[in-house]
């Protein structure tokens, strides 16, 4: 989540929000939002529909959810998509920054 | 389990923020690019 942190700024340039899904209750969330002073837009997701919805995967003997991450465009059409296998399994902002620089050329 | 795919148009959902207000993925369509960010830890 640093990392996204320091590129924040970039992504708003590029005419994106970043929104966090966090399957914690609201009272956990809220603590961890506030002590890491995130600026993005923070949904909870206490019955994990939207986890389910997205097909995030689980893997119960290991280490719980795996991290995942979707680029959805202007349009409402997923441009990116990235299940990750491990909690270190995570696509690079550079990635999604030179993604998000082809949507708005072609737009 | 389904999961999304590329080019395809993702499922809408609707979520409270922080604040109980009610936030929908539509409500960015038009506006701005979504980064949708499932359980990411602190790196």
């Amino acid at each position: 989540m640093a990392q996204l942190r320091r590129d924040y700024q970039k992504f708003v340039e590029r005419e994106a929000e970043v929104v966090v899904v966090g399957p914690e209750d609201k009272e956990n969330f809220v603590k961890y939002w506030e002590k890491e002073e995130l600026p993005f837009v923070g949904l909870h997701d206490p019955k994990h529909k939207v986890l389910k919805l997205f097909g995030q995967q689980v893997k119960i003997f290991k280490l719980g959810r795996m991290p995942a991450q979707v680029l959805v465009d202007k349009q409402g059409v997923a441009r990116y998509v990235h299940y990750g296998h491990s909690m270190m399994d995570i696509p690079k902002n550079e990635e999604m920054l030179a993604l998000l620089d082809h949507l708005n050329r072609d737009s | 389990m389904p999961q999304v795919e590329i080019d395809t148009p993702a499922p809408d959902f609707e979520l409270q923020d922080l604040d109980g207000r009610t936030v929908r993925l539509s409500d960015f369509h038009g506006r701005k690019h979504v980064l949708v960010v499932f359980n990411r830890g602190l790196s």
